[in-house]
């Protein structure tokens, strides 16, 4: 047996890992958005019910062990608990990543019937003042809530953390309080220049100075918490990361809510359509793109033009 | 004897893979590896170490040794348990 992440892509059947935006709708319209999501902001050719479960049932009749439901907020999908029943039933680990705000005692108690893996729960601030900041719309005591109904529901839960200029000096009090609200695992990273973040940079920007003792910070939570929630933090830059992917593509597909597969978050290119091509073709797709010059040309651009992320939404059909 | 709750298998040309999903960790496994973790839901060590002499040559009790240390390996990384 090798070590985590000895597998590469090239060498498997399929995916390990299904990361489904299953919509753009949500019911928040967050500064730092990748997505740009928002309230209207469903795609006018987000797929269908058919097509949603023909898509789900090739994944799982091809073994794909991992899912996971975002958005958009994935709970305002029409056929969003069709859909886990489907995926849990058949036996793959699913996580859901929602705002949260729709986690009623009995949403709550109903994931946990349906057997998912983990809700991750996004939560931007320790304070009304700072998540409201950066989650506009958003309900601070409507998340902590939810994240308690998840708790009692006995759901297990992570918490995802965004940095922004605003929000940074409470990185050990949100530690802090997800381990209070039953977190087993704590996820940050670095905000990326993208999408809504665009145009609210200004207010988000967080300079490499400050990076450092936010990382500083999330080194000391780690031991604080090690053996009772884990804290994960990616301190990596995107070049760095994406230097990385070419040369090891993670066996990860993105699915956007209107079919489309990209290659990674981080880029703008698309490998398949769901629409048109089985699991099979795009997977194979997937695996040579990586090896296209314009995905290698487009990374070593963002080392003089860190500001091309601003154009992921751009998308580039390989 | 069962694979850990959090933990999935899928068999591929090389051998398999196992997911630890909730730390997303991925594991690779040789063929050997593989059958051994295809017998853990349906027999105990002795027994898997029995059938897979029935498939693979072995020499003296490496086939026991060795599915006694890749066992032992898969409980410390919290992969199986029972």
């Amino acid at each position: 047996m090798s070590g985590p992440g000895a597998a590469e892509s090239e060498d498997l059947a399929a995916p390990l890992y299904v990361a489904w935006q299953i919509t753009n709708e949500c019911n928040l319209a967050c500064l730092h958005c990748i997505e740009e999501s928002g309230p209207g902001k469903a795609f006018a050719d987000e797929l269908d019910r058919d097509q949603v479960f023909a898509v789900l049932d090739q994944l799982l009749d091809s073994e794909v062990p991992y899912l996971s439901f975002s958005g958009g907020e994935p709970m305002l999908h029409p056929h969003f608990f069709a859909m886990v029943e489907r995926a849990c039933e058949r036996g793959a680990q699913l996580k859901i990543e929602t705002n949260a705000h729709y986690l009623d005692p009995a949403n709550a108690a109903r994931l946990k019937a349906l057997g998912v893996k983990a809700v991750q729960v996004s939560l931007d601030g320790a304070s009304i003042a700072t998540f409201g900041r950066m989650r506009v719309r958003g309900e601070f005591d409507r998340v902590l809530d939810g994240v308690r109904n998840l708790r009692e529901a006995g759901v297990p839960i992570e918490i995802n953390f965004s940095p922004a200029s605003f929000n940074l000096h409470e990185v050990d009090a949100v530690v802090d309080l997800a381990y209070e609200l039953g977190a087993y695992s704590f996820y940050t990273g670095r905000t990326m220049y993208t999408g809504n973040a665009v145009k609210a940079w200004r207010h988000l920007e967080v300079k490499e100075e400050q990076y450092v003792a936010f990382f500083d910070a999330l080194r000391r939570k780690t031991e604080e918490y090690r053996g009772r929630m884990r804290v994960y933090f990616h301190e990596a830059g995107l070049l760095e990361e994406l230097r990385y992917r070419i040369r090891h593509p993670a066996a990860l597909l993105i699915v956007l809510p209107n079919g489309l597969v990209k290659l990674i978050n981080a880029l703008p290119f698309i490998c398949g359509d769901f629409r048109r091509d089985s699991l099979e073709q795009i997977w194979a797709r997937f695996r040579t793109a990586w090896h296209d010059p314009r995905v290698a040309g487009f990374v070593e651009d963002l080392a003089t033009d860190p500001g091309k992320t601003r154009t992921l939404h751009q998308w580039v059909y390989l | 004897m069962r694979l850990t709750q959090y933990v999935k298998f899928r068999e591929e040309k090389f051998g398999g893979v196992l997911f630890e999903t909730r730390s997303e960790k991925v594991f690779t496994l040789n063929p050997t590896a593989t059958a051994v973790i295809r017998e853990i839901a349906s027999g105990d060590e002795a027994t898997i170490a029995t059938r897979l002499k029935d498939r693979f040559v072995d020499q003296g009790d490496a086939i026991e040794r060795e599915v006694s240390a890749f066992i032992a390996d898969l409980r410390q990384r919290g992969l199986i348990e029972g």
